[in-house]
């Protein structure tokens, strides 16, 4: 179970503030999946990084009490500089796992051949994409944090995440931000707005769509 | 219960082991790859200066200053202060540098000073250890007196140094306007590095405010060390115990209040 009390963020810069969030309570059951929704800056991403503790809140308090993976996106969670490889093998020392284990998912899951010899700089995001997916599910979480990366794959990457996430791995959970409609309605059990800085949920994903559509 | 704390302690302390020997190894291949003669690289730079300016000395100063061998004294004195101007240049801005290495939890902001000064310390090492061995043998360099002091020495100077670094790193990330100063104030720092000279050739007067400074107490002890008997040193290892305590403190305060307003990428 992931708990999020009250939390507010605020950037500074200089004398300018931006109060991203305010007052957003959010609880995260095992196996749930939930859809993040909001236009572009209106904090998706922000709470993302919150709830995976790459920042932290200015006020509220994030409790985690299964494990979260780390916000899979456009950046972060790799060392440009570095192969694929040696990503992988700093990745498998960090989160104490076998790496030729992780190397032989990554090496099937990725496809990427002898990209994986290449510096994660010159990646297109696909392939980054694929990357930081099998990466994030050789290592096993409970609960997945997808920040749109999702939709920069290919038709056969969407098969495989599809098999991989949604079909072997039912049971974990999932925090989607996207702007997929599709995706969201054929996945998600529940839907979060965020509009203007508050976070409003939805039951039901449709219902939470059409809102959404209509912003 | 207090097992259970044990247990919890035991499990940090490994999360901790794996983590910096992660990033030390990730830092070595970033930094020297894996081309030639890899992270050997990391010597090379102490020792070219020591190997330098110590030849330079010779030349221009004659074989001996004040009883012993000036190529020995010179490097030893050039060592400890590339271990210092490298770690302070190395913790300038360097959460945001590595910022994409917060998105995994375990890994810290601590943990970046923590290994870059690793290896800093680790590098003036080896190459300490390198020059000595080839000064022994042409007969430049003193067999150490007392290996013990010479190591608490080294250990001392490195914990300051490190110290410093770790209120560098925090205060960079809060101003620019630090950054701007620290070439300056590096090379300032030098006379009282405690590198070109030792406390008993001063004046007592002059000698008691050099001792304030936790690099000299630091460096008296290496020479003392070596030297042994040929040479007089003045020290006191609680200043630089003190001093490190106190400025690791204000670090870890200012390093944790960075963290919270820190925003990634």
């Amino acid at each position: 179970m992931i708990i999020c009390q009250n939390i507010c963020k605020e950037y500074k810069h200089g004398s300018r503030r931006k109060q991203v969030l305010t007052d957003v309570n959010l609880i995260v059951h095992p196996g749930e999946r939930i859809a993040l929704l909001g236009r572009n800056g209106a904090g998706k991403s922000t709470l993302i990084k919150l709830i995976g503790g790459v920042e932290m809140p200015t006020s509220g308090k994030i409790r985690h009490h299964m494990s979260v993976s780390w916000p899979l996106g456009f950046a972060g969670g790799f060392q440009g500089s570095l192969t694929g490889y040696d990503n992988a093998r700093f990745i498998a020392r960090i989160y104490e796992r076998n790496y030729s284990d992780i190397r032989a998912f990554v090496e099937d899951f990725t496809e990427l051949g002898t990209q994986l010899r290449m510096p994660v700089k010159t990646y297109s995001s696909g392939m980054r994409a694929r990357l930081a997916f099998a990466l994030s599910l050789a290592i096993e979480f409970d609960c997945y944090l997808i920040d749109e990366i999702i939709l920069v794959g290919d038709q056969n990457f969407h098969r495989k995440c599809h098999y991989e996430l949604f079909e072997k791995r039912a049971d974990r959970a999932l925090i989607l931000a996207s702007h997929a409609t599709d995706l969201v309605r054929n996945v998600c059990d529940r839907a979060v707005i965020i509009h203007k800085g508050q976070a409003t949920t939805f039951d039901d994903v449709n219902i939470a769509v059409d809102t959404y559509s209509a912003l | 219960m207090a097992n259970n704390s044990f247990r919890n302690l035991y499990d940090a302390w490994d999360v901790q082991v794996r983590v910096i020997h992660a990033l030390v190894i990730r830092e070595l291949t970033t930094r020297f790859g894996r081309e030639n003669i890899g992270f050997l690289w990391i010597m090379v730079e102490p020792l070219l200066f020591a190997g330098l300016v110590g030849l330079l000395w010779r030349l221009t100063r004659g074989p001996e200053e004040h009883g012993i061998s000036i190529i020995a004294f010179v490097a030893t004195g050039y060592i400890p202060i590339t271990l210092f101007r490298h770690g302070v240049q190395r913790s300038v801005i360097v959460f945001t540098t590595n910022n994409s290495l917060l998105y995994h939890r375990q890994i810290k902001i601590v943990d970046f000073i923590l290994s870059r000064c690793i290896i800093e310390v680790l590098g003036c090492m080896m190459a300490y250890l390198f020059m000595g061995l080839v000064l022994v043998a042409v007969g430049e360099f003193p067999v150490p007196s007392d290996i013990g002091l010479f190591i608490a020495g080294w250990t001392l100077y490195a914990l300051f140094c490190f110290s410093i670094c770790i209120v560098i790193a925090p205060l960079s990330e809060m101003s620019e306007v630090m950054e701007k100063f620290i070439p300056v104030t590096t090379y300032v720092m030098i006379p009282f590095s405690g590198a070109f000279t030792m406390a008993s050739w001063l004046t007592p007067g002059m000698r008691q405010y050099l001792l304030f400074s936790p690099f000299v107490n630091g460096m008296e002890m290496m020479r003392k060390g070596l030297w042994g008997d040929q040479v007089t040193a003045y020290y006191d290892i609680w200043n630089p115990l003190i001093c490190s305590s106190i400025l690791i403190i204000i670090g870890l305060i200012l390093c944790r209040r960075v963290r919270r307003t820190l925003a990634v990428e």
